[in-house]
């Protein structure tokens, strides 16, 4: 239950950070999501990657389906990466593993306290 | 413990994040993965199907309200209520499109592009510094600033740039700067300058001074005259007035040149290609369909992108025009107005010098000048380079110009050192010629205009809604000697030195030619009674006889047959020099696949259209047989450049014993037949390799293989395309180099009509579908209607959205 909260709560908090400040604010809704919720460093690790990881690969797809994959292709053939599927797991893998770092952090962070 | 494994886990999360933050160069350059695939403000922001939205915006800086009204194909009709507003809101909606082009391309003529790129474009920087670029552009804002019009223009140009630029955060900013990690810097005055120059640049770096030097040691004079004629056996000059040059030229000493004696070792500047031309024409209404003149011009340059034109209308009280634009410069520089159009292709003319200094010695800092000796100035240039270190040259100058070579610099094993003058270096104002080509109503207003207009020389076209035609070959000529500037010249000596020039009202120009039209596509300028010696680069032979030919058969000329023209694919080089070459080969020499060769080319009707084999063994062909002609001076250990295509035919008719027939890699001595012959071998292996390898046709449209490529050279955002015509046909579309903007104007009474195309759009965004929308249509022979009006509420049927600019109080 707690990596359910865990996750809704990081991702709540970094669209809203992220939409009005650069991408590694993310961090900041990480930590606090793992802060607040977080049980054991493995799943709190893998909470944050998940939500972070869920938002960029929901945001970019969102933004390849609208735009008709115009970008993406041509980006990814920029890219060792070639196709877009890669360049998705690329871009969910990057904020994945910030988003897994931040929450890692404010778990341990959390556990200093007590 | 625990505190360690605070202070671990941030640790990683903090490197991690820098890591992600930064560009790293891993072999190829990396752009920072966190930052640029953040889907919130990343690349992925650049993403869009939709043209510029319909939006109202206080924008600082303006005096009035403006109105911009995009059409669908993403062109601006903007209309402002005085000149100001009118430049500032081009500068401002050109940054829109085009904001990371403009900057490049100026950054690429300032030689900074070692900022963006790294150490890779330093050597290329250098160059551009050593041949007095910026320079140029600092004499030429200052003339432009001197004029209180041209100042007013460039200034409110540039404020709606930096208008535009101030909106922007990272989200917003052009792809390539989110690819390359910076950001775009402040617009000034002297980029409009630098833009104007590095189109100079392109078209006037077809001088071969050095390396006609080295032709001139190896092989004689005479034999200079027989490969390199300075007026090669074919008619039809651009202006054809024979005896009627009625004025008293500025007089010259008549003092014979001075020929060298010398080789040049050095490896000499980048040429322009020789397949940088255009073409354009204007049709008499006495020979046209609706008895009002029409008027055509397709610039051939590099095919890029983002394009290298921007179409764009201009309306506000006085001036209302439309047409092609340069992103860097404002107002129209192909185009028309309600009463007048015009258009432009490059003159070819001699405007670059090599000039041969003796210095006092090592250092440098004195050199000779009429028995005296003279002081150089040393001028250092800083370069910026990315993930590198500062870096220092120093430029000597004389009064010729920059000395671009020397111990520091691809000196290689050449003592003798060359100043370089340039005609570009010369303080000049064109953008005065396009402000009032924009406002102009007759004839006379053209004249007016194209006295401003120095450098690159252009042969400019026009025809009025009054009826009237004209052809103007306008630029800022110095007066010649017979040969002056065909080879390096004497520097120590100022006579030799550019004294005079031919005065503006003595270029070559004519108005209302009894034939009913005018033409240019870059020939020989002139009938042989003009009394100025004219020196030039290549001249083109093919093109402008294929254009006067279809011309000279049309009574009733419409739009249509305009258009086609343009798209015209017939190769009358092949038509001439294909039955020569023909009549050459021993065909009881050619195995099996030369023979079918040899059929597909004798049933070929000489159009290089998209379907044609015929074409593409012609063109092979004649690819193989240049280099197998002229190995001797490929080969040559200095520089040397290969005569003209069409002198090549010429010799190969004419004279085909000539020793350069010899191939040098076999023992044999070869004559023309057997290089003819040889050529033809070596190209039908190279086509039956092709076909290989693509286990297809060897189609024209394919084998060519049309190229389009991005600025970055990413083939990623860059465009293969299968399109017809070649280099020497009026559809001038060789691999990378070809019509770069297609225009036709009826100058009909009850309203001005136009219409363009260029391969590319409106948007410099690859993730845009107005990145490229026009290309296809290009590829075909569409046009697009321009609707060309005098009011925003004639566009309401065409309009896409429409945008409101306010001043911000």
């Amino acid at each position: 239950m707690n990596f359910l909260k865990q996750m809704v709560i990081t991702t709540l908090i970094c669209l809203i950070l992220q939409y009005f400040l650069p991408w590694w604010t993310l961090v900041l809704g990480a930590f606090v999501g793992g802060y607040l919720f977080g049980e054991t460093s493995g799943k709190t690790f893998l909470a944050g990657f998940t939500a972070v990881g869920l938002l960029w690969l929901v945001t970019s797809l969102i933004i390849d389906i609208e735009s008709q994959s115009l970008l993406t292709e041509k980006v990814a053939r920029l890219f060792p990466t070639k196709t877009p599927a890669l360049l998705f797991a690329l871009t969910a893998l990057v904020g994945g593993v910030t988003g897994g770092m931040g929450a890692l952090t404010g778990y341990w962070s959390a556990g200093f306290k007590s | 413990m625990r505190l360690f494994k605070i202070i671990l886990s941030s640790l990683i999360t903090l490197i991690l994040v820098y890591t992600l933050n930064r560009g790293w160069n891993l072999g190829s350059p990396i752009p920072p993965l966190g930052k640029f695939l953040d889907p919130f403000h990343g690349f992925w922001q650049n993403a869009t199907d939709q043209g510029t939205a319909s939006k109202a915006s206080s924008i600082p800086g303006l005096t009035d309200k403006v109105t911009i009204v995009y059409d669908s194909i993403g062109v601006p009709h903007i209309f402002a209520t005085n000149d100001n507003d009118l430049y500032f809101t081009q500068g401002y909606v050109t940054a829109n499109d085009r904001l990371w082009q403009m900057e490049f391309q100026t950054h690429a003529a300032a030689g900074r592009v070692s900022e963006i790129i790294g150490k890779a474009a330093l050597d290329y920087d250098r160059r551009q510094r050593r041949l007095g670029m910026v320079t140029a552009a600092q004499n030429a804002i200052k003339s432009m600033e001197s004029n209180p019009v041209s100042k007013a223009m460039v200034d409110s140009y540039s404020k709606g740039i930096n208008a535009y630029i101030s909106t922007l955060s990272y989200e917003d900013y052009p792809f390539e700067y989110k690819l390359l990690d910076y950001s775009p810097e402040p617009w000034s005055g002297i980029k409009c300058a630098l833009l104007l120059k590095s189109m100079a640049q392109t078209l006037n770096m077809g001088e071969k001074d050095l390396e006609m030097t080295n032709a001139l040691s190896l092989f004689g004079k005479d034999m200079i005259a027989l490969l390199y004629p300075d007026r090669e056996k074919v008619g039809d000059p651009i202006v054809d007035n024979a005896g009627n040059w009625k004025f008293k030229p500025a007089p010259m000493d008549s003092v014979p040149m001075a020929l060298p004696k010398e080789l040049v070792s050095l490896t000499p500047t980048e040429k322009s290609p020789p397949d940088v031309g255009s073409n354009n024409w204007a049709v008499s209404g006495s020979r046209t369909a609706t008895g009002s003149p029409l008027l055509s011009n397709d610039p051939h340059l590099q095919l890029s992108l983002p394009s290298i034109w921007y179409i764009i209308h201009l309306n506000a009280p006085g001036v209302n025009t439309m047409g092609a634009s340069l992103p860097g410069s404002p107002a129209v520089i192909s185009g028309f107005n309600d009463s007048i159009a015009w258009g432009v292709t490059n003159a070819q003319r001699d405007l670059v010098d090599w000039y041969k200094i003796q210095f006092k010695d090592a250092s440098k800092k004195e050199y000779m000048s009429d028995g005296t000796w003279k002081a150089a100035t040393k001028v250092i240039e800083k370069f910026t380079v990315k993930n590198g270190e500062i870096f220092y040259d120093t430029i000597t100058y004389t009064h010729h110009g920059p000395v671009v070579f020397d111990e520091s610099f691809h000196q290689e094993s050449e003592a003798a050192h060359f100043a370089f003058r340039w005609i570009a270096h010369d303080p000049s104002e064109e953008i005065m010629t396009f402000y009032k080509l924009n406002r102009g109503k007759n004839h006379a207003d053209y004249m007016t205009a194209l006295d401003h207009y120095a450098s690159p020389a252009q042969n400019f076209v026009f025809a009025s809604v009054s009826g009237d035609i004209a052809m103007r070959i306008q630029g800022k000529y110095p007066v010649r000697r017979n040969l002056e500037g065909k080879f390096i010249l004497d520097g120590t000596n100022t006579s030799t030195e550019w004294e005079a020039y031919i005065p503006n009202e003595q270029n070559v120009m004519y108005k209302n030619p009894a034939r009913g039209f005018v033409s240019s596509a870059n020939q020989y300028p002139v009938d042989s009674t003009y009394p100025y010696y004219v020196g030039g680069m290549s001249f083109e032979a093919y093109r402008n006889r294929r254009i006067n030919t279809v011309l000279s058969g049309l009574t009733k000329a419409t739009v249509k047959d305009m258009m086609n023209l343009q798209n015209d694919n017939y190769n009358l080089k092949a038509a001439e020099s294909l039955p020569l070459f023909i009549s050459y080969l021993d065909k009881a020499k050619l195995n099996d696949t030369e023979q079918k060769a040899l059929d597909v080319l004798s049933s070929w009707d000489y159009y290089n259209n998209i379907d044609s084999e015929g074409a593409s063994y012609y063109e092979a062909w004649w690819d193989e047989l240049m280099p197998l002609i002229w190995d001797e001076m490929d080969s040559a250990h200095v520089a040397m450049r290969r005569p003209t295509t069409f002198n090549t035919i010429y010799l190969l008719k004419h004279h085909p014993s000539l020793s350069f027939f010899d191939v040098l890699s076999t023992p044999e001595k070869e004559t023309a037949a057997e290089v003819v012959q040889k050529a033809l071998s070596k190209g039908v292996a190279a086509i039956e390799e092709w076909k290989k390898k693509k286990s297809t046709a060897p189609t024209w449209g394919v084998f060519k293989d049309g190229f389009v490529g991005h600025l970055l050279r990413q083939e990623a955002l860059s465009y293969h395309i299968i399109h017809g015509g070649n280099h020497d046909i009026v559809n001038a579309h060789s691999r990378t180099h070809g019509p770069s903007w297609r225009m036709v104007v009826s100058l009909e009474k009850s309203g001005l009509k136009a219409w363009g195309v260029y391969p590319g759009g409106q948007s410099g965004n690859p993730g845009s579908p107005y990145y490229n929308n026009m290309l296809e249509p290009w590829t075909k022979a569409q046009y697009f209607n321009m609707h060309f009006a005098q009011t925003v509420e004639q566009l309401g049927s065409v309009q896409y959205s429409i945008s409101q600019l306010n001043p911000a109080q």
